[in-house]
């Protein structure tokens, strides 16, 4: 199901009471009384156990605010918010909570392993455990070879994914990420991307922040596009890109007064080297174009629906709001 | 529990990977070396027969001096040099341990675990005061140590000095804190609270100064400065008067120690408590 939000910021989903990750309502605006800027404004959504949801928005969307405000490092204006039930003023529902920041500086003076253990223990993880884990979990983000070595002499991809690591210490069942594979070479962005899965195979919930629209793509399942602090789009991504508006239409004996008659119909055909690009409402206006199509002579050769890639989708949305560069940011 | 002490050894930990535990040991090293070195008594018989102070001969004047009245005259005098350099070395060595947590990519590791603001902050405020007071009893009881070696006099008053010491650092040291929550510089906290230290050690002629300003207004602003001001001076004082205990002279046992302390005290809660409401209210 594609949810459209209004500019209002009302609930448009209700997927459960207890999903782990909840806002409601919730606004952020930042300033004095003089210089107000809204971060926020309204933003309702869940996240789902076992769920990979995808935050998108171009710069100064709001995308890191909302996860700032779910990790208690901004104070909301209004609306709630709450991690596995509990709101974020308590720091408790962060127990079990990982979040890997956008530009994190672990000490540098700390090896791999000792940061393991410092965040591991601030997360209230004992030390008996933190020594089973951690070799564990710098295996899995490849950097076992570099447990004992500081982290100041660590490559962005490497920190990346000790950062990663250290999100997963304690646990956790809910994960905030914010561009996780920022610096990390295409093999590692294929691990991440399997690692991420198997996490919300065991039941996480991942709320996943970044601007790389492909890696979102092939990462989550539900998204949500965030305008100037409102979510202007909400849904599955294969919804989102649904074919069922466009069509690429192939025909024979097409002239002018033919697309006339089609174009009667109420939908757009614009000709494309050699083919038609079909826009239409629903079914019936399609099944409409071709009897027009057919009963003014010309022969049916292809009709097939166009799929539209995340990114369209997300131009498109941000073009809407009339932002001026819709794909800053994009990559 | 865990995660606060977790956060404690971070402290030491970044002090050391910083050099800051490193120099901060070193030069307390320096002072009880030029100390050792430079102290030498000769002592017969319980008395001062003759005496080398940084390679100068001290002239005894024939007389003999009593060993035990002159190590606590030295003591009480060294404690308040003692004071100084170890109230200064305190915060040079843990002015930055707010402004650090607060930097961009730092703060949010830290507050994206299950750990309080308020905690987290005391938890910081906790480890410095460790720091400080390891280097105290470091330097202190090292120096006591020397005199005791070269004396065989025993005066554990000298090391209470130490405690005056850390109380003043812990309220200087909440003072930081609460520069570093606003400011978020090292820097800044530092100047200001060294500024703090100066201007309350002016404040002790406040009569003198209220009389010499031309207003009543200005008059009262000082007035009020003194008592809302750590006693720097006074509390350097009490070290001194710790020390020498009866044999301190009549103008350091005239002084109100209770208000002193009271005030103090009271200041230093007042900018740990604004500094943790302003940190546990600040969006990052």
């Amino acid at each position: 199901m594609i949810v459209a939000h209004e500019h209002s910021g009302g609930v448009f989903v209700s997927r459960g009471m207890d999903a782990p990750i909840r806002t409601d309502g919730l606004r952020k605006v930042y300033g004095s009384a003089s210089r107000r800027i809204t971060a926020l404004d309204g933003v309702s959504l869940r996240v789902e156990a076992g769920e990979v949801f995808g935050l998108l928005g171009p710069n100064g969307a709001g995308k890191t605010t909302l996860v700032k405000v779910l990790l208690g490092l901004a104070h909301p204006t209004s609306g709630s918010a709450s991690l596995r039930g509990l709101p974020v003023s308590d720091p408790e529902c962060r127990r079990r909570v990982g979040y890997l920041p956008e530009g994190h500086r672990f000490p540098g003076y700390l090896t791999a392993r000792q940061t393991l253990s410092v965040f591991g223990q601030m997360s209230g993880v004992d030390g008996a455990t933190l020594r089973k884990r951690t070799p564990e979990l710098l295996a899995r983000v490849r950097l076992s070879d570099w447990a004992d070595v500081r982290v100041k002499k660590f490559s962005k991809g490497m920190t990346q994914r000790l950062g990663l690591a250290a999100a997963l210490v304690h646990e956790p069942e809910v994960l905030l990420l914010d561009e996780p594979t920022d610096g990390v070479d295409p093999v590692g962005r294929r691990e991440i991307r399997d690692l991420l899965q198997e996490e919300a195979a065991r039941g996480r919930s991942i709320l996943l922040n970044s601007h790389l629209l492909s890696e979102i793509e092939r990462t989550c399942g539900r998204v949500a596009v965030l305008r100037k602090g409102k979510i202007v789009a909400e849904g599955r991504i294969d919804e989102l890109t649904s074919a069922g508006s466009r069509y690429r239409l192939v025909a024979d004996g097409v002239d002018e007064r033919v697309l006339a008659a089609m174009r009667e119909t109420g939908a757009s055909v614009a000709r494309v080297n050699g083919h038609f690009d079909l826009t239409t409402r629903d079914l019936e206006q399609v099944n409409a174009v071709i009897d027009r199509l057919r009963a003014a002579g010309a022969r049916l050769q292809e009709l097939s629906p166009v799929r539209s890639s995340l990114e369209d989708v997300f131009v498109d949305l941000v073009k809407a709001g009339g932002e001026t560069d819709p794909k800053e940011g994009v990559s | 529990m865990r995660a606060f002490s977790a956060s404690v050894q971070e402290v030491f930990r970044e002090a050391a990977a910083r050099w800051v535990l490193i120099a901060y040991f070193a030069l307390s090293s320096l002072f009880i070396v030029i100390f050792a070195l430079g102290v030498n008594l000769d002592v017969v018989n319980g008395a001062l027969a003759g005496a080398r102070l940084f390679g100068q001969s001290v002239d005894v004047g024939g007389r003999s001096i009593e060993i035990d009245k002159l190590v606590l005259g030295f003591e009480s005098g060294f404690s308040a040099f003692l004071y100084l350099v170890g109230t200064f070395l305190a915060l040079f060595a843990t002015a930055h341990l707010v402004p650090r947590l607060q930097e961009k990519g730092t703060i949010d590791l830290y507050l994206s675990r299950p750990v309080g603001r308020v905690p987290l902050l005391l938890s910081r405020y906790a480890g410095g005061l460790l720091l400080a007071a390891a280097n105290l009893l470091y330097l202190i009881g090292s120096m006591w140590l020397i005199v005791v070696w070269k004396t065989r006099v025993f005066h554990p008053r000298f090391l209470l000095s130490g405690l005056v010491i850390l109380f003043a650092v812990a309220t200087l040291l909440a003072f930081a804190f609460l520069i570093g929550v606003i400011t978020s510089s090292t820097g800044v906290s530092l100047m200001a609270t060294y500024a703090v230290f100066f201007l309350s050690a002016i404040l002790v002629a406040r009569e003198r100064i209220a009389a010499a300003v031309s207003t009543e207004t200005a008059a009262s602003i000082v007035k009020g400065l003194y008592w809302i001001l750590p006693k720097t001076a006074e509390i350097g004082q009490a070290t001194v008067a710790l020390v020498a205990g009866k044999e301190a002279p009549a103008r350091l046992a005239d002084v109100h120690y209770l208000a002193v302390y009271g005030s103090t005290a009271a200041f230093g809660v007042a900018a740990l408590a604004l500094s943790a409401w302003l940190f546990s209210r600040k969006d990052f």
